[in-house]
């Protein structure tokens, strides 16, 4: 009966929301916002989540997460458009993308293909929405019996696995980054005696250090000097014919569809983990499972149908985190945090409480939202994709300024400026030298917590750190994070190496000597 | 991102920069209440608002040293050696001026100018239109002379800002004329349009060019100003010549 019931009112929602005008056209709007933002090199969805929070700022949080989260799922899905008609991926999610579906546009298939992407990533946005909803009060129920100990090391093992996946070159920069996050997170009146830390006897630093304009700065301005730095150029779109949802394709490969979609809802649950690498293990398990692996790179349809299917399912894989723990799933995620918390809505365990119905709005939005993707994918995809033809340097300043007033606006404060830029040029140093931004910004969010619920812990037990060893769940997390921290050296390794041959030898003497 | 060789020579200085920065951080935790009385409240260590700057700050230290560790093992003192060699040389001047690091300096300096400079002080709209105005005209071109020479204008023309802020002058002459620092940027900004035109006038694409930037760098400020200040309510950071005629117009307040 409660599941039929939680069934009805989740109809009841979708309905109530799709039937207010306004609604329907921020919706519209900001699924078209999202698109041209994921099409447009250089721009990403996190951006596009990042500069709309400002305009959200007069919204209810419905609205608000409407809005923020049309243009997130329009975002991952249009970054498509490009890496099919001009193999430039639109972003990092689309990357996998350009591999097949730009051979399939010089073939003269870019619009099946991009019928194909639109179908596949409304489907895959579609199964994360309902991971999301069935697995949400599993998560709740579990995280209500977490005490600080927990919340703690949950805090830390975010940042310890999102700068291990997420870290281009070394996994040592990903975990530096996480931590220059964290000491970030310390700037400010610490939250139980209010003692000033790292203010400089500058007031505006008191409450903190700003979410937001943090994520703006690291995400914003490092794109914009990367692109006019290094003259990024646009090519020429390939010429597609009428885009056809592709139902028959989408019918013979539904197994390949739902394997893309769990790892899409897999990959965006692990704290910090974006589109990016969902899209790419899935493009990796989907050349490993093929009959022809050798048609992937020359134009192989179901590659590019599992990149789309999983980039997609991560942005509901991303919310499972978000609202049951209140830890990112992925840097859009991030930002939607920071809105969230801007709308007073706190991500956590206790929302079902305090908010019992936002994670089922929030499913119905993503349906309506993956919904009006698909409407616009089919209808307006030839007039959005004349986005692609406006040079970056137009289109570059432009976002420098949306990311000024963005960062200006919340809060209504200059200083959050001196602090956007500052945050960006450092983030774009970072970038340049290998290490990754998304564990930099988790570190931010997560550092409070992992502060505060440190400090609580060892307050209850009195300075003790046993209740670590003796509590299920914080044992299990402790050895994750010691696992993945020692599994990155090379002494554990040749250790790992060693002791697996002396076993195989000793099994391989055992099977010799037995009769 | 780097090739993988120049970031792990980048590893190594990077590695150490973190390491000192991870000590400073120490530094600076030990000066926070440990075992004092803070606010009435006499502190235990595991209260203490230095536990989790001192856990961060050290774990900072041991992995940029690490960081270090692992480039130095993997590139080795030599390469090293000649890393700090070409630092200290003068062969690095042809990589600090080379056009690739010039339309760095160009965007970094924009933005500087804009948030620290401008916005403070200027008009919103105007500032705004400035930095459109350079940004798009130097980028757009995709003409490195044309981008080194209205970059060194750009400069000369915010050493002048500052110079009539620093010296005391906006006040001084805001007692007769109102908004000087506005009229300022706007006769620094019509020099500027003059002057980007002069360098483009012979080529008919780069005059089509100028237009179109032009055009975006006036109606982008326009729809972004309509939008937070009037729809959205939010007060622009400064508000001066032209923003109060935009609100005289909006509100009908002649």
């Amino acid at each position: 009966m409660v599941v039929l019931e939680r069934i009805t009112f989740y109809f009841e929602t979708v309905l109530h929301l799709a039937s207010e005008p306004m609604n329907l056209v921020i919706l519209f709007a900001s699924v078209i916002l999202g698109i041209m933002f994921g099409a447009m090199p250089g721009l990403t969805s996190t951006l596009g989540v990042a500069l709309l929070t400002a305009m959200t700022y007069g919204m209810g949080p419905a609205t608000a997460m409407v809005c923020l989260l049309a243009i997130y799922v329009g975002g991952t899905y249009g970054g498509s458009y490009a890496s099919i008609l001009i193999n430039i991926p639109g972003t990092a999610a689309s990357a996998a993308t350009a591999l097949d579906g730009y051979p399939l546009a010089c073939k003269g298939e870019g619009g099946r293909a991009i019928g194909l992407t639109t179908t596949t990533s409304a489907i895959g946005t579609i199964i994360s929405m309902l991971f999301l909803v069935s697995i949400s009060p599993l998560i709740s129920y579990f995280a209500l019996q977490f005490t600080s100990f927990e919340f703690f090391l949950l805090a830390f093992f975010g940042i310890l696995i999102s700068g291990t996946l997420t870290s281009p070159d070394l996994v040592i920069k990903g975990w530096i980054a996480g931590f220059l996050g964290l000491f970030m997170a310390c700037v400010g009146r610490d939250l139980l005696q209010f003692y000033p830390r790292f203010t400089f006897g500058f007031s505006e630093m008191d409450s903190g250090i700003e979410v937001v304009p943090v994520l703006i700065g690291a995400f914003g301005i490092p794109q914009i000097i990367q692109v006019l730095k290094e003259r990024l150029v646009i090519g020429e779109t390939q010429k597609f014919q009428r885009i056809l949802p592709e139902f028959g394709t989408v019918i013979r490969n539904v197994p390949h569809i739902v394997r893309s979609a769990l790892i899409g809802v897999g990959i965006g649950s692990v704290p910090g983990i974006g589109e990016d690498i969902a899209a790419w293990v899935s493009y990796g398990a989907a050349k490993n499972i093929s009959k022809h692996p050798e048609r992937f790179g020359k134009g192989e349809y179901m590659a590019v149908l599992s990149t789309e299917t999983a980039n997609n399912a991560c942005v509901g894989g991303a919310m499972i985190p978000l609202l049951n723990l209140g830890i990112p799933g992925s840097p859009p995620a991030a930002m939607l945090l920071g809105a969230l918390m801007l709308h007073g809505v706190t991500p956590g365990p206790m929302i079902t409480f305090e908010h019992p119905n936002f994670i089922i709005e929030v499913a119905a939005i993503l349906l309506l939202a993956s919904m009006t993707m698909w409407v616009v994918g089919m209808l307006l995809a030839k007039q959005v994709v004349k986005v692609l033809r406006i040079p970056p340097p137009l289109f570059m300043p432009i976002i420098g300024v949306l990311c000024i007033i963005g960062s200006y606006s919340l809060g209504m404060n200059v200083f959050n400026l001196y602090l956007m830029l500052p945050v960006g040029i450092v983030s774009y140093f970072l970038t340049e030298m290998g290490y990754p931004i998304a564990p930099l910004v988790i570190g931010v969010i997560l550092g409070p917590m992992a502060d505060e619920n440190l400090r609580r812990a060892l307050m209850v037990s009195q300075g003790s750190f046993v209740p670590v060893f003796t509590r299920p769940v914080s044992l299990i997390l402790f050895l994750i994070i010691v696992w993945t921290l020692v599994s990155q050296f090379q002494f554990f390794r040749t250790f790992k190496d060693k002791l697996v041959n002396k076993l195989l030898r000793r099994k391989s003497c055992e099977s010799e000597l037995a009769p | 991102m780097m090739e993988k060789e120049k970031l792990r020579k980048a590893d190594f200085f990077s590695g150490i920069l973190i390491a000192l920065f991870g000590v400073w951080i120490v530094k600076e935790a030990f000066k926070m209440p440990m075992k004092d009385s803070w606010g009435g409240v006499q502190n235990v260590w595991f209260v203490s608002p230095a536990l989790f700057p001192l856990f961060v700050g050290f774990v900072i230290i041991i992995l940029g040293a690490i960081l270090s560790r692992t480039a130095w093992k993997m590139v080795g003192r030599e390469e090293i050696g000649k890393v700090v060699r070409w630092l200290l040389s003068r062969n690095n001047v042809a990589f600090l001026t080379s056009a690739s690091t010039l339309r760095y300096y160009a965007i970094v300096t924009l933005f500087l100018s804009f948030v620290y400079l401008n916005i403070p002080r200027i008009d919103f709209f105007l500032g705004s239109i400035l930095f459109l105005s350079v940004f798009i005209t130097m980028f757009y071109f995709d003409d490195d002379g044309i981008l080194k020479r209205l970059f060194f204008f750009y400069l000369a023309g915010i050493a002048v800002i500052i110079l009539f802020f620093a010296t005391g002058l906006n006040s001084f002459i805001h007692k007769t004329i109102p908004y000087p620092g506005d009229v300022l940027a706007l006769c620094f900004l019509l020099s500027y349009w003059i002057y980007a035109w002069r360098l483009v006038r012979k080529s008919p694409a780069l005059r089509k060019k100028f237009r179109t930037g032009m055009i975006i760098a006036v109606a982008t400020p326009f729809l972004v100003i309509l939008i937070f200040k009037y729809f959205l309510l939010v007060p622009m950071p400064t508000e001066g010549l032209v923003i109060e005629f935009l609100d005289k117009v909006w509100y009908l307040d002649f």
